[in-house]
């Protein structure tokens, strides 16, 4: 205890990034909710036929005229400055695509893109620099999924057993490579229909505005199950091939977790909420942390913190205030004490 | 370990090896008769460039985009489509604005400019069928036209006769008082 009195304490705020984190990816999903709504409600001003509309549209007409006629004088033509979802959108005139996306269109055509690869930019350059951050922060797949890991923190409460298995962390690379293998083999991009945040872009668009989900929400349908049955988080952890591409592109991000050995004492509580099934409690994070901050949430002696560096620590070995650490050192100097 | 190095590269082997016979498993079926939204590529070029975003049907004030499940095969999963007896396309021109990638080319929205640049696919019209062949004066199809007299003209009777043109909206098929339709649009598969 005496010794931590001279290490530094983490930033008070990255304690709460994780409630952050939560707000981030709930107003994105909810954004996601409201784009097909607020697409109906342009086609019905632009068919000018208010009268036409059953009353259940007439209803839902209402609640956006309310909403947005405080921003946008035409709606028809001011609410097109958002669309679309993470897979690719526009903001404002701004268009931002997943580097997946990018990645796969090349690999179908087998040809280069400059002008789609410019809308991948700032989500390069952010992965370059935060690592796997899209997957923790934004991904609307990730905000169900962790509900979905809630869900089974409940059923395994109620005595149901939900499955834990590991499996190899490397599968999601070979997803990825073959991804784009089929895409180029087939000139279509596949990688589309195997990556959970362009479904549940699409699904809930389809679901929404035009009356009815399609194959994709089957598929994701069976990654929730699947993350229920077989591996907590299993489709993000071992399949993803979006993840796959973010932790290459993260490998030598500079913004890391780091954990404080004297002030950790070996709980393993990181462990346990570590979503992507890391090891934060041994310095392991690798190239697949996704900076979710949970970890530093959790954690309560304040060991863990964000620092400035292109790789992680070597195994510190166990915390100073953690048993085992002071069995091993408090000995000698109660010797040197007598 | 050994052992499972191996089973790893037998399971790359076999989906490299499975690649070319998946592919033309993928391809869409032309049996299905729709239109790409309004832009000028072939099916194939078409496909190697949509990655299925969504914001083409997104912004369509019209709602005459939808999109294809399993029903054309895998490799036009989630790309886009109208069907022009159920909605023809307005061509506002809003989806090409839109697209990310240039599956929908950007066409600004003149008559000059759509003429050159949509190619949808051709009006046909089926003469047994057609109301005003049969000595009953319609005209129907000409006057649902954006492009009247560029791209369709009528003689007489109101006969209509497709001009070269025609970029495909599919206005006029979805006028047709006619059923079945008397007018269709052939697409344009390239």
């Amino acid at each position: 205890m005496t010794e931590s009195t001279g290490t530094a304490r983490p930033f008070f705020l990255w304690k709460h990034l994780n409630k952050l984190r939560w707000l981030v990816l709930a107003t994105v999903f909810s954004m996601l909710v409201a784009l097909p709504f607020l697409y109906l409600y342009q086609t019905y001003v632009a068919a000018h036929a208010y009268d036409l509309l059953a009353p259940s549209e007439k209803r839902l007409y209402d609640v956006m005229e309310t909403l947005t006629s405080p921003f946008v004088s035409d709606p028809a033509e001011d609410l097109d400055a958002i669309k679309g979802n993470t897979w690719s959108g526009n903001f404002f005139g701004y268009k931002i695509s997943d580097p997946l996306a990018v990645l796969g269109q090349m690999a179908a055509s087998l040809s280069f893109n400059g002008t789609l690869l410019l809308t991948a930019l700032i989500p390069v350059l952010a992965t370059l620099l935060f690592g796997r951050f899209y997957c923790g922060w934004i991904c609307p797949a990730t905000f169900l999924y962790e509900l979905n890991s809630n869900l089974a923190v409940l059923l395994r409460r109620i005595g149901l057993h939900t499955g834990n298995h590991r499996l190899d962390r490397r599968i999601k690379y070979l997803v990825l490579g073959v991804g784009l293998l089929l895409s180029m083999a087939s000139g279509a991009v596949l990688v589309a229909s195997i990556y959970p945040p362009a479904i549940v872009g699409r699904e809930l668009f389809y679901g929404i505005a035009l009356g009815g989900f399609g194959a994709g929400t089957a598929f994701f349908v069976g990654t929730l199950l699947f993350d229920l049955l077989v591996a907590r988080r299993g489709f993000c952890r071992y399949l993803c091939p979006g993840g796959a591409l973010y932790s290459l592109l993260g490998r030598f991000r500079p913004v890391r977790i780091r954990r404080i050995v004297e002030q950790c004492n070996d709980c393993a509580k990181c462990n346990v909420v570590c979503e992507f099934g890391l090891d934060p409690m041994r310095d392991d994070f690798g190239q697949e942390c996704n900076n979710c901050t949970a970890c530093i949430a959790v954690c309560p002696t304040d060991a863990m913190t964000f620092t400035l560096s292109f790789h992680d620590l070597p195994d510190q070995g166990p915390g100073h205030l953690g048993k085992r650490w002071q069995r091993e050192h408090a000995r000698p100097r109660q010797e040197e004490a007598a | 370990m050994k052992r499972r190095t191996l089973l790893k590269w037998a399971a790359l082997a076999a989906a490299a090896a499975a690649t070319p016979t998946l592919a033309p498993a993928a391809r869409n079926r032309p049996s299905l008769r729709y239109l790409r939204p309004p832009g000028h590529w072939s099916e194939e070029e078409f496909l190697e460039r949509c990655i299925r975003c969504g914001q083409c049907g997104q912004i369509c004030p019209n709602r005459c985009i939808n999109y294809f499940g399993l029903e054309n095969g895998a490799a036009s999963l989630d790309t886009p489509y109208i069907i022009p007896r159920e909605k023809g396309c307005i061509l506002c021109m809003k989806c090409g604005e839109v697209c990310p990638t240039g599956a929908i080319p950007k066409i600004r929205r003149t008559a000059e400019d759509i003429i050159d640049g949509v190619r949808m696919g051709k009006a046909r019209v089926d003469t047994r069928l057609c109301l005003s062949y049969q000595g009953k004066t319609c005209g129907v199809c000409y006057r649902a036209c954006p492009l009247q007299d560029v791209a369709i003209r009528v003689g007489m009777l109101e006969q209509p006769q497709v001009l070269d043109a025609c970029v495909g909206c599919g206005l006029c098929e979805r006028s047709c008082i006619q059923m079945p339709q008397a007018i269709r649009i052939i697409p344009y598969r390239g």
